[in-house]
C-alpha cells in the first residue's frame, strides 16, 4: 500500500474517524482547522503516538509537529525520510 | 452560618503536619527530584514522592491497624487515612456523630492496582477508600468522594462549605489525596504536559508541570459567629465549554468563578492578601489564568503558586495549596512563587521568586483542570477577640 | 427539604432507553446501540465517536433529555450547572488506559485515552455542546443512594445563579454495561 494511503487508514483507526474512509481524506487536505479534516490538540498527540508505534519516529515537541502534520502528504513525506522501522 | 476550619493536617514528602510543611515552604525547600528511570518508565521525570520507610513509621504510630478490615493497606490509602487521622487528632469534634460528614477528594485513588493480575476492581474505586475512612472513625454516613479532575479539593471545600451552610451538617472532614503510579506519571507524558527540570510557574521559560505525591485534610466546622481563626467565605464552580484537556484562552470559566467569589463574599482587590493560584508551569494553564485574573480586575494583587515546592499533587492540591497560604497569610507573609523566573505571560501579574509581606487577612484560592472545570474559593482571617 | 421540579427524565441501558418513562428505542440493530442512537438523533458531531464509553452514554443521554426539553440551545448560559454520581468513576477509561502501559515491549500510553480517565470529562462533553458555563461536578459514591444524591442536588442548587440541573446516576463499565438514569429538574 502507498504510504499516504497507509496513513489514512491508521489515522482513522487511531483518530476515531468513525464516518471517514481514505477516500475522503485528500492528500493535501489541512488536518486542522474548520476547513480540513478538523482535528484538535489531543489528535496530534495521537499523531505523535502513531508515527512513533508504526516509524519509530520521536516528536518530543508537539509544536514541531504543526508543518509535519499539515496534510496527510507532509506527514508521509517526514515518515518517508526519518522512518526507523 | 460560619464556617470554621477547626482540623488541618498535610502527609508530604516535606513533613507530616501543616507545621513542618509550613515551615519547609519558607526555607524555601521543595521535595521535586529527578529520576532517571523511576518504575522503569523509558522517560525522566520530576517528582515529589513520598518515601515508604518513613510513612509506614508514622502510618504506625497514628493509625490502629487493628481496627482496619485488611492486612494491608496500599499507599494512596495509607496517606489519605493517616492525614484524616492526623487531623482529627488535634480537634475536639467526635467523627463518629452523625452530624459529621466524610469527603474524599481524589482523581485516581488506587488506581495503579488495574496492574495486578487480577485487580480488585472495587478497591480501585476512591469510594471505598472514603467508606473505608469513615468506616475507621465509626462515622455513620455515605461519605462522598469528589472526583473533578485537579479542581476536586476545591470542589471538596466547596461541597463541605454548603453543607454546613444548609445545616445538612455540623462538620465535614475533608480529605484530598493522590499518589503516583506508572499511570499517572504515563498519562501526563503522552499529554506532553511534563517538565523533566524544576517546573517554572508563569514564567517564559516554563515547558510543563511536575507531579507530586500528598494528601492533605481541613475540617470545617458550623458556627454561630466567628470566634478567631480561619473561615470559607464563599466558593464557586463554571465550566469553561470550550475544549476537555485545554484551558479557554479567554480564562472564561476561572474569571467567572473568581468574579462569583468576590462578589458573594462581597471582597474587592484591596481585601486581598493574595491570590493562590493553579500556576502548574504549562504553556496554557498559566496563561489562562493570568487572562482571568486580568479580566477579573485583579492584576495588582499579589499572585503565588505552590507547584515549585510540591509538584502538582492533583486531588490534594486544593487543600495542600490552601492550608499552606492560611498559615502564610495569618503570619503576614505572601510565600515565594518557588521556580518563578521572569514573566512568560501576557497579562502582567503580581509575581515573586521571594516572599512579601501583607497586612491583609482574606485570600482567594484558584483552581482548574480537565474537563474545562474550574474553581474558587475565598477565606478570611479572624483575630481572637 | 428543598423542593425542585422533574422537568423530563431519560434512562438508557444497553437493552432499551425511556424518556419521560416512554420507551423510545430498543437494541436490537447489528450495530452498537449507542451508535444506533447517534444517528436517530440525526447528529454532525463527530466528536461522539472519539468519546470514551462514558461520556457516550452521557452524551446520549443529556441529548434526548435537551431534545425532550426543546427550545433554544447552544446559546452561551451559566443557570444550568451539570451533576453527575457514579460508583466506578472512569473505571472502563482507566482499564483501557492501563492496557496501553502494560507491556514494557508496547509502552505507548495512549493520550486520548488518558484524557478520559476522569470521570468529570463527560460533564465537560455535555458543558462544551451546550455551552454551560454554569457548575460541573462529578461525585462517586460507595453504592447508589438517593439520600447522598439528594443532598447534594440541594447543595448544588445553592450556588449563586443556579436554577436548573442536568442530574443523575451514569455508570459505564463496557459497551455492554452501562446505564444512564438522568433528569433535568428546576426550583422555583
Amino acid at each position: 500500500m502507498e504510504l499516504t494511503e497507509e496513513l489514512k487508514t491508521k489515522m482513522i483507526e487511531v483518530l476515531n474517524l468513525e464516518e471517514m474512509t481514505p477516500a475522503d481524506i485528500a492528500d493535501d487536505a489541512p488536518l486542522f482547522g474548520e476547513e480540513g479534516l478538523g482535528l484538535d490538540s489531543i489528535d496530534v498527540l495521537e499523531l505523535i503516538v502513531l508515527l512513533d508505534r508504526n516509524y519509530g519516529i520521536k516528536i518530543t515537541d508537539p509544536k514541531a509537529g504543526k508543518e509535519i502534520f499539515a496534510s496527510v502528504r507532509t506527514m508521509a513525506d517526514y515518515v518517508a525520510a526519518n522512518r526507523t522501522k | 452560618m460560619i464556617v470554621r476550619k477547626i482540623g488541618e493536617n498535610i502527609i508530604s514528602p516535606l513533613g507530616f503536619s501543616v507545621a513542618e510543611n509550613f515551615a519547609a515552604v519558607m526555607d524555601g525547600r521543595s521535595a521535586l527530584q529527578r529520576y532517571d528511570h523511576l518504575w522503569d518508565l523509558p522517560f525522566p521525570c520530576f517528582v515529589s514522592l513520598l518515601a515508604d520507610d518513613i510513612l509506614d513509621e508514622v502510618f504506625a504510630q497514628a493509625v490502629d491497624q487493628s481496627r482496619l478490615p485488611m492486612k494491608s493497606c496500599t499507599r494512596f490509602e495509607k496517606i489519605a487515612l493517616l492525614s484524616a487521622a492526623k487531623a482529627l487528632q488535634s480537634t475536639p469534634l467526635d467523627p463518629s456523630s452523625p452530624r459529621v460528614l466524610f469527603m474524599l477528594s481524589s482523581t485516581k485513588g488506587n488506581v495503579s492496582l488495574l496492574a495486578d493480575a487480577a485487580p480488585d476492581i472495587k478497591r480501585v474505586t476512591p469510594a471505598h477508600t472514603a467508606q473505608l475512612i469513615a468506616r475507621y472513625f465509626g462515622n455513620p454516613n455515605m461519605p462522598l468522594v469528589v472526583s473533578n479532575a485537579c479542581i476536586s479539593g476545591l470542589c471538596a471545600q466547596i461541597e463541605a462549605y454548603r453543607c454546613l451552610q444548609s445545616g445538612q451538617y455540623d462538620a465535614a472532614v475533608v480529605i484530598g489525596a493522590d499518589v503516583l503510579s506508572p499511570f499517572i506519571v504515563s498519562g501526563f507524558q503522552s499529554l506532553k504536559a511534563l517538565s523533566d527540570e524544576q517546573c517554572h510557574p508563569f514564567s517564559s521559560v516554563r515547558q510543563g508541570l511536575n507531579l507530586g505525591e500528598a494528601a492533605a485534610t481541613v475540617v470545617y466546622a458550623a458556627g454561630e459567629e466567628p470566634n478567631g481563626g480561619w473561615r470559607m467565605l464563599a466558593g464557586a464552580m463554571a465550566n469553561d465549554a470550550n475544549h476537555i484537556s485545554g484551558p479557554s484562552r479567554t480564562g472564561e470559566g476561572s474569571y467567572r468563578a473568581l468574579m462569583s467569589v468576590l462578589q458573594s463574599a462581597a471582597l474587592t482587590a484591596e481585601d486581598l492578601a493574595c491570590l493562590n493560584v493553579h500556576g502548574t508551569s504549562t504553556l496554557y494553564n498559566d496563561e489562562m489564568e493570568a487572562v482571568a485574573i486580568h479580566r477579573a480586575g485583579l492584576s495588582g494583587v499579589p499572585v503565588n503558586a505552590l507547584k515549585g515546592y510540591y509538584g502538582h499533587t492533583l486531588g490534594a492540591a486544593g487543600i495542600l495549596e490552601t492550608l499552606l497560604t492560611m498559615h502564610a497569610v495569618e503570619q503576614g507573609v505572601v510565600p515565594a512563587t518557588r521556580g518563578y523566573e521572569e514573566i512568560g505571560v501576557t497579562m502582567p501579574l503580581s509575581l515573586s521568586s521571594s516572599s512579601g509581606k501583607t497586612s491583609k487577612t482574606a485570600f482567594v484560592k484558584l483552581l482548574s483542570g480537565f474537563g474545562g472545570c474550574n474553581a474558587a474559593a475565598a477565606f478570611t482571617f479572624d483575630s481572637c477577640r | 427539604m428543598m423542593r425542585y421540579e422533574v422537568l423530563h427524565t431519560v434512562k438508557l441501558c444497553p437493552s432499551y432507553l425511556e424518556v419521560d418513562g416512554n420507551r423510545i428505542a430498543e437494541a436490537g440493530g447489528e450495530t452498537s446501540f449507542l451508535t444506533d442512537l447517534y444517528r436517530r438523533l440525526g447528529l454532525d458531531y463527530p466528536k461522539f465517536f472519539k468519546m470514551d464509553i462514558l461520556s457516550k452514554v452521557g452524551f446520549l443521554a443529556s441529548e434526548f433529555l435537551l431534545e425532550q426539553e426543546g427550545g433554544e440551545r447552544f446559546v452561551p448560559r451559566a443557570d444550568r450547572a451539570v451533576l453527575l454520581f457514579n460508583r466506578y468513576s472512569s473505571m472502563h477509561a482507566d482499564q483501557t488506559f492501563q492496557e496501553t502501559i502494560a507491556h514494557p515491549e508496547d509502552f505507548y500510553p495512549k493520550p486520548s485515552v488518558f484524557v478520559y480517565t476522569l470521570p468529570n470529562i463527560v460533564t465537560g462533553e455535555i458543558a462544551i455542546r451546550n455551552k454551560y458555563h454554569g457548575e460541573s461536578n462529578f461525585i462517586l459514591l460507595p453504592e447508589y443512594s438517593e439520600q447522598a444524591m439528594n443532598q447534594a442536588i440541594e447543595r448544588a442548587f445553592l450556588a449563586p445563579g443556579t436554577t436548573s440541573l442536568l442530574t443523575g446516576w451514569l455508570e459505564a463499565l463496557s459497551e455492554n454495561e452501562y446505564e444512564a438514569s438522568c433528569s433535568l429538574i428546576t426550583v422555583h
